[in-house]
C-alpha cells in the first residue's frame, strides 16, 4: 500500500495551484454552511418553543395562532378539564392568549410585522425558561410590557424605560427577556386583558396553553378536549405545533443552500479536475515508476482519488473554519405561517458543518476521479516517454 | 495573432472547457440570484396609478366596510373595491396548491383594474352567481380549469368553506404572476359569517398617479380620530412591505454572490497559471522570433479575457433560454415573487463579470510572462 503521506507530499509540490482550488472549493463550502446555518438556527427556536407537556388549543380549522379566535368562555371551559396539571397554587396550568401584529420600523427605515402576544400569569409557568433579564415582568393594569431578545433594540427602538403606542394605550418597556433561544425571542409580551382593550378585542382568545401532567398524557388531555361537545376547538402537542411552522419557514433556506450546493458544487469540481489533471500530467514518470515496482492500476486509481479526498478534506476543513464566525451572528426572516417576523441566531451546528465538509470532499473526489482513471489506464510505455 | 490564441486555449482541451463551464455555471447561479432579487424589488403589475389602504396597525385588523363610501368620495378616486385575503386550503397544504385568493366586489373589481382582460362575458356571468370565481390565465392553465369547473377551498382564517364555480379568465399583458389569483365575491362569505363588514383592504384607482401623494395624505387624514385609523401607500410601497418583511434576505444573496464571484476568481486565475506555467519557453521563443513585451501581455491577456468572456456568454445564454420555464417553476411551488425577467442589469452584471474575472485573472501571468527574461525562459523546463 501506499502511504497517504505520498498524496500530501505530492499536493505540497505544487503548492499555488492546490492552494487555489482549496480556496474555490472552500468559498462554496462558506457558503452552503452559512445558508444551512441560517435553516439550523430558525429549526432550533422553533424546537425550543415547543415543550413536550404542553397542549395548544386553537379553533377548530385554523392552522395557527394569528388564524384562530375563540370566546374567553372556551377557555374557561378548557382550564377546568380534569386532565390539566395543576400549579403550586392548586390552579390548572392554563394560559389564554392573544396573538397580534404590528408594523414596527426597523432602525434603518423599513418596515416589520412583530408578534403582540397578550398572555395569562401561568404563561410564565407554562415556559420556564423565560427569564427576565433587564428590568421586570410587566404589572397588569400598568399599561407595561416585556420585550423579546431577539428584538430589543430591532425594531420600534425598543429597549427598557422606552414607551410604545400599541392600539390605544401607551405602552412602558418593563423589561427583557431571555427567550432561551425559543421563537419567543421576536416578541412582544403583555397582559391579555390590556391587549384585548387597547385593540377592542376583548372576550376573545387566540390560543389556550395547557399543560398536562405528564408528555405520557398529552395523547389523552388532546383526546379529551376533542371529544368534548361544549366546544369546537383543535388541540394538539406543542411540538408539532411549531415543527410545521419551522418547515414552513426553513424550507425555503434548505431549497436555496442545496441549489448552492449543486451549482456550485459542479463549479468546484471542475476546477478540482483541473488541478487534479494537472497532477498527474505532472508526474505521469512517478506513476510509471509505481507500475513498474508493481503496484496495480486499482492501486494508482485508488491513491489519487485519496489524494482528491485529501484536497476535498482540506477545503472542506477551511470553509467550515471560515464559517464558524457565522455562529450566533443574528438574522431575521418571515415565519410564513403567522406573516410575522421571526428573529434568530444562525447555528453553525456539527451536521451543519459536517454537511460542509462532506461537500467537499464529495466534490473534490468526483472532480479527481477521471484524472484518477486516466493515470490509472495510461500504458507504462507512454507515461515513461512523457513528462 | 489571434490565431496563436485560439490554438493556445485548444490545446489544453480538456482544462479550457472545464474552466469555461465552471465560470459559466458559477455566473447562472450569480445571474439567478441577481434576478430573484429584481423579482422581488419591483413587482411588475403594481399600477403607479392604484394604492391600498388597509388598517394602520396591521393587516390582521380589518376596517368598517362603511369605509367604502367615504373614500370613494374623495377628489381624484375613479374606483375602488375591497380585497380579503381568504386564504384557505385548496386540496392540501403543499406548495404548489398554495396561490392567492381573494373576496373582492364584482361589480367594482373591474373599474380598478383596467389592465386586466377579461374573458368574453366573464365579468357578467361572475356578478349574475354569487358562487363564481375568476381566474388568472397563468393559474387555470396550471391547475387543469376549464369554465364550469367546480373547487372547493376550506376555510382556515375565516370559519367557512367556500364551493366556488370557474365563470371566466383574466390576462395581464405583461405580467404572469399577477396571472396566478383567483377572485371571487366576498359577498358569499360576508353572508356565511353573518354580514360582520369587515374589510382588510380597499383597492383605489385614482385619475392619474400625480395625485398620489395627495390622495394618501387624504385617505390618511379621514379616519385620524376614528378608533380604527388607516394607512394608505401606493400598490408599488405595499407589495414592497412584504419583502421588507423577509429581513436581510437582499445581504444574503449579496453575500452569496461575492463568495461565489470569489470562488470562480480563483478557479479561473488557478486555471491561467497552470497554462502560463506550461508555454514559459513558448513565450522565450515567441520572444526571440521578435515579438515585442506587450504582445506578449496583449496575448496572454486576451486569452485569459476570452475564457471569461465565453464563460460569461455560456451563462448568460443558459439564463435567456431557462428564466421562463424557472419563473414557471417557482411560482408552481408556491413562491411569490417569482417572476424572473432578464432587464438590463443582469446581462450587464453577468458580462462585466466574466470580462473583469477574464482580465483580472491573466493579469499576473501576463505579466510574468512580459517580464520574464528571454534566457531564463529558455533554460526553464516547464
Amino acid at each position: 500500500m501506499i502511504p497517504i503521506k505520498y498524496n500530501v507530499r505530492s499536493l505540497f509540490v505544487r503548492k499555488a495551484n492546490t492552494l487555489m482550488t482549496i480556496v474555490s472549493i472552500a468559498f462554496v463550502v462558506l457558503v452552503y454552511v452559512g445558508v444551512l446555518a441560517l435553516g439550523a438556527g430558525l429549526r432550533v427556536a422553533f424546537t425550543a418553543s415547543g415543550d413536550n407537556s404542553t397542549v395548544i388549543v386553537l379553533r377548530d380549522g385554523a392552522n395557527s395562532e394569528m388564524e384562530s379566535y375563540f370566546p374567553t368562555e372556551t377557555h374557561r371551559i378548557l382550564a377546568s378539564m380534569p386532565g390539566v396539571a395543576r400549579g403550586a397554587d392548586g390552579e390548572p396550568l392554563a394560559s389564554g392568549e392573544t396573538m397580534t401584529l404590528q408594523i414596527l420600523e426597523r432602525p434603518d427605515g423599513t418596515e416589520t410585522n412583530a408578534v403582540l402576544r397578550g398572555v395569562e400569569d401561568d404563561a410564565f409557568a407554562l415556559r420556564p425558561y423565560i427569564r427576565i433579564t433587564e428590568g421586570r415582568r410587566f404589572v397588569p393594569g400598568q399599561t407595561e410590557i416585556i420585550v423579546g431578545d431577539q428584538l430589543e433594540g430591532e425594531a420600534g427602538g425598543l429597549e427598557l424605560g422606552s414607551t410604545i403606542e400599541l392600539g390605544r394605550f401607551t405602552f412602558t418597556v418593563a423589561g427583557i427577556f431571555d427567550s432561551g433561544g425559543s421563537s419567543y425571542g421576536s416578541e412582544i409580551w403583555g397582559n391579555v386583558q390590556e391587549f384585548g382593550d387597547s385593540f377592542r378585542r376583548q372576550n376573545y382568545y387566540s390560543s389556550t396553553r395547557l399543560m398536562a401532567e405528564s408528555p405520557a398524557q398529552v395523547d389523552a388531555l388532546i383526546e379529551e378536549i376533542e371529544s368534548s361537545q361544549q366546544i369546537d376547538v383543535a388541540a394538539r402537542g406543542e411540538p408539532g405545533y411549531f415543527e410545521a411552522q419551522s418547515n414552513a419557514s426553513s424550507g425555503v433556506f434548505l431549497m436555496l443552500g442545496n441549489l448552492i450546493a449543486v451549482m456550485m458544487g459542479f463549479g468546484a469540481c471542475f476546477a478540482a479536475a483541473n488541478t487534479m489533471y494537472a497532477q498527474v500530467a505532472a508526474r505521469s514518470k512517478e506513476i510509471a515508476t509505481l507500475r513498474v515496482l508493481g503496484f496495480r492500476r486499482r492501486t494508482i486509481l485508488g491513491v489519487f482519488v485519496l489524494e482528491a479526498a485529501v484536497l476535498g478534506l482540506a477545503a472542506g476543513a477551511l470553509g467550515a473554519l471560515l464559517a464558524l464566525p457565522l455562529n450566533n451572528v443574528s438574522a431575521g426572516t418571515t415565519n410564513f405561517v403567522t406573516f410575522s417576523e421571526i428573529r434568530f441566531v444562525l447555528r453553525t451546528t456539527p451536521d451543519v458543518l459536517g454537511a460542509g465538509v462532506l461537500v467537499a470532499t464529495l466534490t473534490a473526489v468526483i472532480g479527481g476521479f477521471f484524472p484518477a482513471l486516466s493515470a490509472s489506464r495510461a500504458p507504462i510505455a507512454t507515461l515513461l516517454r512523457e513528462g | 495573432m489571434i490565431k496563436l490564441i485560439r490554438r493556445n486555449l485548444l490545446r489544453n482541451k480538456r482544462r479550457t472547457i472545464l474552466t469555461v463551464l465552471s465560470i459559466a455555471i458559477a455566473l447562472i447561479l450569480l445571474a439567478f440570484l441577481d434576478l430573484l432579487l429584481a423579482a422581488m424589488s419591483g413587482v411588475d403589475s403594481a399600477n403607479a396609478s392604484r394604492l391600498v389602504v388597509r388598517h394602520a396597525i396591521s393587516l390582521t385588523f380589518s376596517m368598517p366596510a362603511a369605509y367604502e363610501q367615504r373614500l370613494a368620495a374623495l377628489e381624484h378616486v375613479e374606483g375602488i373595491t375591497i380585497m380579503n385575503w381568504f386564504q384557505g386550503r385548496y386540496i392540501d397544504d403543499r406548495p404548489e396548491n398554495f396561490f392567492p385568493r381573494f373576496g373582492t366586489d364584482p361589480d367594482t373589481f373591474p373599474d380598478v383594474y383596467p389592465e386586466l382582460e377579461f374573458s368574453p362575458g366573464a365579468i357578467d356571468a361572475w356578478r349574475a352567481e354569487r358562487t363564481a370565481f375568476i381566474a388568472g390565465g397563468a393559474l387555470a392553465e396550471e391547475k387543469g380549469w376549464e369554465p364550469g369547473d367546480v373547487i372547493t377551498i376550506e376555510g382556515d382564517i375565516y370559519p367557512v368553506d367556500i364551493e366556488l364555480t370557474l365563470r371566466g379568465i383574466f390576462t395581464h399583458p405583461t405580467d404572469e404572476a399577477a396571472e396566478r389569483v383567483l377572485y371571487f365575491d366576498w359577498q358569499y362569505v360576508e353572508e356565511a359569517l353573518g354580514n360582520p363588514g369587515a374589510i382588510n383592504s380597499f383597492y383605489i384607482l385614482l385619475d392619474s398617479p400625480d395625485n398620489m401623494n395627495e390622495t394618501i395624505a387624504q385617505a390618511e387624514a379621514m379616519f385620524e380620530n376614528s378608533p380604527d385609523q388607516v394607512r394608505a401607500e401606493t400598490e408599488a410601497a405595499f407589495f414592497l412591505s412584504f419583502i421588507e418583511m423577509m429581513g436581510n434576505i437582499q445581504f444574503l444573496f449579496s453575500a452569496i454572490g461575492l463568495a461565489v464571484i470569489a470562488s470562480i476568481f480563483f478557479i479561473t486565475v488557478n486555471t491561467m497559471a497552470m497554462a502560463a506555467r506550461e508555454r514559459t519557453t513558448e513565450v522565450a521563443v515567441l520572444r526571440t522570433l521578435g515579438f515585442t513585451r506587450s504582445r506578449v501581455l496583449a496575448i496572454v491577456l486576451l486569452e485569459s479575457l476570452s475564457v471569461g468572456v465565453l464563460g460569461a456568454a455560456m451563462g448568460l445564454a443558459f439564463m435567456v433560454l431557462t428564466a421562463g420555464a424557472l419563473s414557471s417553476f417557482l411560482a408552481s411551488q408556491g413562491m411569490t415573487f417569482s417572476e424572473l425577467r432578464l432587464g438590463e442589469r443582469t446581462p450587464t452584471l453577468v458580462m462585466g463579470i466574466g470580462v473583469s474575472l477574464g482580465l483580472a485573472a491573466g493579469l499576473v501571468p501576463a505579466l510574468q510572462a512580459m517580464n520574464m527574461k528571454i534566457v531564463d525562459g529558455l533554460r526553464r523546463v516547464a
